[in-house]
């Protein structure tokens, strides 16, 4: 468990140390700017339509996924670019300990992050409609999701040095893209993991929850399922890194 | 049924037939040795295949031949064996944006250590005025001597140096080859590379050579100076009636071989202080002007292939 602590805040540090945590929590105040702008003429009704239908997608299919995208392949991808793996790994400590220490570390950083952007954006919201109900949906998606994305991310960022190169097509090309553009690839998309968080756990009552899915498209499998495909996809990229962390050859970069 | 040099009684470390290539790259070629207490120096020019040796023994890369052990385990397999082990890697293994205490602080932490010996560990390698300040403002030889500490904090029965030494100016250097000395003393296997022999020669007890990935020679010191006795060196002349200095080179017993280039000569003798003497005293008696006497090939890349060719 000291190991664990250790690891977790040497890594938080190292993820966000620098002018990183400047750059993305400037990339995480973009939705509730977007939504500031963007609702200052519009009635409280209107103005959860736009939430819905502008900040919520950029926090999910934007933020979330490039800050984790930096957060996440810099866990492992650092220590072998440093040179610092084998400080790591000449240690009595279990492969899925360090990975799981990395990701958490990663995890909370990067949630901590894009959570203040869903956080800023519902705030936003709830002054201009006085409603809080978006705020628990946002925070559950942006976790969701960040856990997803934070641990395929550190994988792609122990194999290859061009993590965030290879995670950026990723990000555009299939998230935003292709499985939006193909309904029967959404249930392989981890940004759908978020929204269908976010809908799962949005009151029906809400103006405009109908529409939702229009603008949204396909949203399964409901908050509860988003949650343990989230919770399925971190456990896999843990005995994966683990695995990698035995088998591969810890050679630096 | 005989011993080898490279393989001791009472073995902590063992490599056992090891090769490892990447690609088509052979970087340890079929290497079998041993190490026990004491300070052994692993010594073998730049791209010799310590480092890949090394890596192989802490369980860092997987060997393609051959097998390791260490404290009777194989490291890849079982990692609580890194309780007792420790390594210094060559390359800037740091955290920049730690400071040296909590560096050291991390290293315990990670191999389930007090954090009581952070500050022993510390003034041991002569950091402790540095102690609170960011690794990322140290010099190569500061880093160095932070690396040292952490691996010092856990206390290692085995504690494995890659280079340690580099960047380090002479008085850090005296006082670690000194600590290393001292750890080596208390029953501790220590195993230092280097690729300067004189470095290898004030620290180790005993001597494993590498050279392009294969054991070249072993013992100890002594010995391997003693292989190395034999080597014809090889001399450039510069004076400007080189025939007269040949002709008179010839006749020396120690001389093997003498080429003219112009107004160079190339000679090879076994018996460098003789020839030392003898050409400018030759020079002056014949009145031949002398300006250039120097080693042409005194590299210690040359001495191991020189090493590599005779076990051939």
């Amino acid at each position: 468990m000291r190991a664990f602590v250790s690891i977790v805040r040497v890594t938080t540090r190292q993820v966000v140390g620098g002018r990183r945590w400047i750059v993305l929590s400037l990339l995480a105040l973009l939705p509730p700017v977007v939504m500031w702008f963007s609702s200052l003429t519009l009635t409280p009704s209107a103005s959860i339509d736009r939430y819905n239908d502008a900040p919520l997608p950029t926090l999910l299919l934007l933020v979330v996924p490039i800050v984790t995208l930096v957060v996440g392949s810099g866990a492992l991808g650092d220590e072998r670019r440093d040179g610092t793996l084998s400080f790591l790994l000449v240690r009595p400590v279990r492969r899925a300990t360090i990975v799981s220490a990395k990701l958490a570390a990663a995890f909370l950083a990067a949630a901590a992050i894009a959570g203040m952007g869903g956080a800023l954006a519902s705030f936003v919201l709830a002054l201009r409609a006085d409603t809080w109900v978006t705020f628990a949906p946002t925070l559950t998606a942006v976790l969701v999701g960040t856990a997803a994305y934070t641990a395929v991310f550190m994988i792609l960022g122990h194999l290859t040095s061009r993590a965030v190169l290879i995670g950026l097509v990723y990000v555009f090309v299939w998230e935003s893209g292709i499985s939006f553009a193909a309904p029967a690839l959404a249930n392989v998309s981890i940004s759908r993991l978020g929204l269908s968080a976010y809908v799962g756990l949005l009151p029906e009552s809400t103006p405009g929850f109908g529409a939702l899915t229009e603008v949204l498209g396909v949203l399964e499998p409901g908050a509860g399922g988003a949650v343990a495909k989230a919770a399925g996809i971190t456990l896999v990229c843990v005995l994966i890194g683990a695995f990698l962390l035995q088998r591969l050859d810890a050679t630096s970069e | 049924m005989t011993t080898s040099p490279a393989v001791v009684t009472g073995a902590t470390v063992e490599v056992r037939e090891v090769s490892k290539w990447f690609g088509q790259k052979v970087a340890v070629s079929d290497v079998t040795c041993s190490f026990g207490p004491g300070l052994s120096g692993l010594l073998g020019p730049n791209g010799a295949g310590k480092t890949t040796l090394l890596r192989m023994i802490c369980g860092l890369l997987n060997p393609s031949d051959g097998s390791v052990s260490v404290l009777g385990v194989d490291p890849r397999r079982d990692h609580r064996v890194y309780r007792r082990v420790a390594l210094v890697p060559e390359e800037d293994a740091v955290y920049g944006h730690l400071t040296a205490r909590a560096f050291v602080s991390y290293a315990a932490d990670l191999s389930g250590v007090s954090r009581k010996g952070v500050d022993k560990a510390i003034r041991v390698v002569d950091l402790a005025d540095a102690a609170d300040r960011a690794i990322a403002g140290f010099s190569k030889g500061m880093r160095q001597r932070a690396k040292v500490a952490a691996a010092l904090v856990t206390e290692p029965e085995i504690l494995i140096l890659d280079e340690p030494l580099n960047g380090t100016d002479p008085v850090q250097r005296a006082h670690l080859i000194e600590t290393f000395r001292r750890l080596a003393a208390d029953g501790r296997t220590i195993i230092v590379s280097s690729h300067v022999l004189a470095e290898v020669e004030r620290m180790a007890d005993r001597v494993i050579a590498i050279v392009d990935g294969r054991l070249a020679a072993a013992g100890g010191v002594h010995a391997i100076r003693q292989a190395m006795a034999d080597i014809p060196y090889r001399i450039r002349i510069d004076v400007d009636d080189p025939r007269t200095i040949a002709a008179d080179l010839i006749t020396s017993a120690s001389v093997t071989s003498v080429t003219m280039a112009g107004s160079t000569l190339h000679v090879e003798t076994s018996d460098l202080p003789d020839l030392g003497r003898r050409v400018p005293q030759v020079a002056k008696d014949l009145g031949v002007r002398l300006t250039t006497f120097e080693p042409e090939d005194e590299s210690l890349e040359s001495v191991f292939r020189y090493l590599v060719r005779r076990r051939k």
